[in-house]
């Protein structure tokens, strides 16, 4: 049975994504513009190239404690302000740092187009550092590291196994800072850490939605345009080591079940086998019958749940996987039939149904992402950082299609080697009943 | 740059076509053209809420079962024709219904549909299906409960409404219930709940009227258990008798306590539900709510403070969730109760409710951004049988929430002193700052298994 369909078949990117309004300010400021009046809303993001990678040790955090000043006022607009009038204005903020990246964003209502812009380029203009700003907003960031991390097993467990993949490299340290360091930032820090990176000249613009191309750019220029560039800012280094063999910890807590934590060495995201390792996730992890879910949760029944994270980054990154087992199972049990089966995708390869599903899959799930404002801006800012540029990312799946079951195979026989392998078990602390 | 109210630019959902079935299956296909997907989803009266007595989610164990194999296929092989085109499918319950949603490339959508078909009408509950996806699912509440925050929940739906009423356990239910669980129990529970007259089904994404209409015909039409009908018949609310105490369950370890409060509030489609939106947005709904300011920015007590109300078929509540280390849990909770008190006695100000109102009318659209996200709201409108305008005239209704309607929600559920609490964390620090503020009753981890 054929369905008369009203819209383009999924093999193709709607035209209306292409439409982008590329620009530069004199000081530096990227600005990409992609209107679509499907909804009388739009997002901004603001992408900041820092995160926990350009922190030094003492100052761990310091990225992500940052991103909540970046709330407390600015010149223009004081302390309280940027939501009150944000909110009021219709639209809502957040933000969010990663080890590489600091996210801003906003969704408002069209109309809040102007108001918006006025309120993020005051705070990169005139942020307002305080001292007692900084120390209250200290403990809100130590609740969420309570929250996050020392009060939840899968924030103890992947903070434990990046101080084991990484010996030299920023990366071993959480994102959000351990908490002698978080005590430790002072307001001097804050200020040299905006002065370097808060900069336009380190920023890119993205907003998507109902709006006038025109308009938007002459506000740019309006509002971001009197901003400098920045101080020089520090080169990361990438010392890390070579692995030579797996390294193995154990995390014991009080809890209900054993889980696993296992991570491989995996290359940077602008390395040609990164989207290679995309391609194999999809085939490992995502879907009900994917290898993974089947074999172990489905078929051998070893495993609850089984999860795959890999997230492209600047520096070379970590193919991740959790597991959670049932209480009182054996973890080395499920170790060794994750191995085999990751074994078998090195000697064997994967099957063209396989490799036909997930580039199916790949794709339906950009569709999904592209289709809001938010989702749009925020996929193209992270093709233009780990890919080059936002054309590559709407070409991912040309990409995608030339990557054979050959090349499938040897990237799974290379980053699955042992010797790349650090492995965090959860070994539970039976409760003491009070 | 101007200041002041904002005039909203016009805003239009998708024409809505609806139809029913032969068999009496009401369907409701909104056109939306943009990305080359489209969503199905099918609503059955059939949620948490009927799960029967001592055999807690058995609504939401048979949901999940519905894929792992019908008579025509196995569970890989449904998998296999959802998955290999790039769709993907959930079978949940949630409290009063259960939910069958598939999304995928639109041109493959008549195969969507008969898988969908096929899972509703002919489910084999695979004797070996059963028993491994017993196994997962108490393992999952086992593994759950070492979450704080969803040890709260549980804790927090069993102190509102009692152990006894249909909305006082989660939807996963209990481990000992789970574990009991037959086959003959999903049988059962599939054949009395399930039936065209309990469901509704909708369909968003680039699609003709006639095509779909031919194609859910195709494989929903012949759906006409006629016994089933819906919606369930429930208790309004907990038994009078219900003690109100603190809940504190000791968790070993804990560094920060998790922290529920909660009153009983009003049923779904209730007139009040606007005022009680515009009311909830500016206790706890937005980061310039009180809660958040008095909590977090004020005092830095904690990352989060948030309220909302949730309704449901027979009834509803108001919960406050926070956290704070655990030596300021009983500042926390002064000053959460402090602020619910203040907005009952005052009010809200007139730039706080000019502010919640266009930042509710302002980002509505983005509610109904997705096919997803539309086809649940379109999907809750239809079962509930509340009328289209509360979608097509949200902004005007929240536009026209008057100040004394707040006020008058704010009093009928802002009340500090019928407040029920629910704890999570280190029991005997918690004990000692409870005293004189509420009595307290300490239950182990194993209690909420």
């Amino acid at each position: 049975m054929f369905l008369r369909s009203a819209a383009a078949s999924s093999s193709t990117i709607p035209k209306k994504f292409f439409e982008v309004h590329e620009s530069r300010l004199p000081n530096g400021l990227q600005i990409r513009l992609l209107p679509d009046d499907a909804a009388p809303i739009a997002s901004l993001y603001t992408f900041f190239k820092v995160g926990s990678r350009n922190e030094q040790p003492g100052i761990t955090g310091i990225s992500h404690l940052f991103e909540h000043m970046m709330f407390n006022g600015a010149k223009k607009y004081g302390p309280k302000e940027f939501d009150r009038v944000l909110e009021s204005r219709g639209g809502r903020s957040n933000a969010y740092t990663s080890t590489d990246l600091t996210v801003y964003h906003e969704d408002f209502a069209a109309e809040a187009l102007e108001q918006v812009l006025d309120l993020e380029s005051d705070r990169m203009k005139s942020l307002t550092i305080s001292q007692e700003i900084l120390d209250s907003e200290r403990e809100v960031v130590k609740e969420e590291r309570r929250l996050r991390v020392e009060n939840e097993i899968v924030g103890l467990l992947d903070e434990e196994l990046a101080t084991l993949v990484w010996k030299a490299h920023p990366y071993r340290w959480p994102v959000i800072g351990w908490m002698g360091d978080i005590e430790n930032i002072s307001k001097e820090d804050c200020e040299r850490f905006f002065r370097a990176y808060y900069a336009p000249d380190n920023a890119t613009l993205y907003v998507a939605g109902d709006f006038e191309v025109e308009t938007v750019q002459r506000l740019v220029g309006h509002y971001y345009g009197d901003i400098r560039p920045g101080f020089a800012r520090a080169k990361v280094l990438n010392s890390e080591p070579e692995q030579r063999g797996e390294r193995i910890a154990a995390v014991r807590y009080p809890a209900q079940a054993p889980s696993l934590m296992i991570g491989y060495r995996a290359p940077a995201a602008n390395h040609p086998d990164a989207l290679t390792l995309d391609l194999l996730q999809y085939v490992l992890s995502v879907g009900e019958g994917s290898r993974l879910k089947r074999e172990l949760v489905y078929r051998q029944s070893v495993a609850v749940s089984v999860s795959m994270d890999w997230v492209w980054r600047i520096d070379p990154g970590v193919l991740m996987f959790y597991l959670e087992l049932e209480p009182g199972a054996d973890p080395e049990r499920v170790q060794r039939a994750l191995y085999r089966e990751l074994e078998k995708i090195a000697s064997r390869g994967i099957s063209e149904l396989e490799r036909a599903r997930a580039l199916h899959n790949l794709r339906a799930n950009q569709l999904r992402e592209l289709a809001t404002f938010g989702g749009r801006a925020h996929a193209y800012g992270n093709y233009e950082i780990f890919l080059g540029s936002w054309r590559d990312g709407l070409s991912l799946s040309r990409r995608y299609q030339a990557i054979g079951k050959e090349q499938v195979r040897t990237a799974a026989e290379q980053y699955f080697a042992p010797e790349r392998r650090s492995v965090v078990t959860l070994e539970p602390l039976a409760a003491r009943s009070r | 740059m101007k200041r002041g109210s904002v005039r909203l630019r016009e805003f239009s959902l998708p024409p809505l076509f609806e139809f029913q079935t032969s068999g009496g299956l009401r369907v409701a296909v909104a056109r939306r053209t943009g990305i080359p997907l489209a969503t199905v989803r099918l609503c059955t009266w059939a949620g948490s809420a009927t799960d029967p007595p001592r055999k807690r989610g058995l609504a939401d164990f048979t949901a999940g079962l519905l894929r792992r194999g019908t008579r025509r296929m196995r569970a890989e092989q449904i998998d296999d024709a959802i998955e290999f085109w790039g769709g993907n499918l959930g079978t949940a319950a949630s409290t009063d219904y259960a939910a069958l949603q598939v999304s995928g490339p639109v041109e493959h959508l008549p195969k969507l549909l008969e898988v969908v078909g096929q899972l509703v009408l002919e489910p084999a509950f695979p004797p070996r299906e059963v028993r491994a996806a017993k196994a997962r699912l108490a393992a999952q509440i086992a593994n759950d409960l070492d979450d704080p925050a969803q040890v709260a929940g549980r804790a927090i739906e069993r102190a509102l409404w009692g152990d006894d009423h249909p909305y006082g356990h989660t939807v996963d239910g209990s481990i000992p219930d789970v574990e009991a669980f037959t086959r003959g129990d999903a049988v059962g529970f599939h054949q009395a709940r399930f039936g065209p007259r309990a469901s509704v089904l909708v369909v968003v994404g680039g699609v003709l009227e006639r095509s779909v209409r031919a194609a859910v015909e195709a494989s929903l039409g012949r759906w006409k258990n006629a016994s089933v009908e819906g919606p369930p018949r429930l208790p309004a609310r907990r038994s009078p008798a219900l003690e109100r105490v603190a809940l504190l369950i000791h968790k070993p370890r804990q560094t920060q306590t998790q922290v529920r409060l909660g009153a009983l509030a009003f049923a779904k489609g209730d007139p009040e539900s606007f005022a009680a939106e515009v009311l909830e947005t500016i206790l706890g709904g937005v980061f310039t709510s009180r809660l958040m300011q008095a909590i977090r920015v004020d005092r830095g007590l904690s990352y989060g403070a948030s309220s909302s109300f949730d309704s449901y078929l027979a009834g509803g509540s108001l919960v406050i969730s926070t956290f704070t280390k655990t030596e300021s849990t009983r500042e926390i909770i002064e000053v959460a109760l402090d602020q619910v008190a203040k907005l009952r006695d005052g009010g809200p100000t007139a730039e706080e409710l000019s502010a919640a109102k266009t930042y509710l009318a302002g980002l509505f659209p983005l509610r109904l951004e997705t096919n997803d996200s539309l086809a649940a709201a379109i999907s809750e409108l239809k079962l509930y049988g509340l009328p289209t305008d509360w979608v097509t005239q949200y902004r005007q209704k929240i536009g026209a929430v008057a100040s004394e309607q707040i006020v008058e929600v704010a009093q009928k559920y802002l009340i500090p002193e019928r407040f029920t609490y629910a704890l999570v964390g280190d029991a005997p620090s918690l004990l000692r700052q409870l005293r004189g503020l509420v009595p307290t009753r300490v239950r182990p981890l194993s209690d909420l298994r």
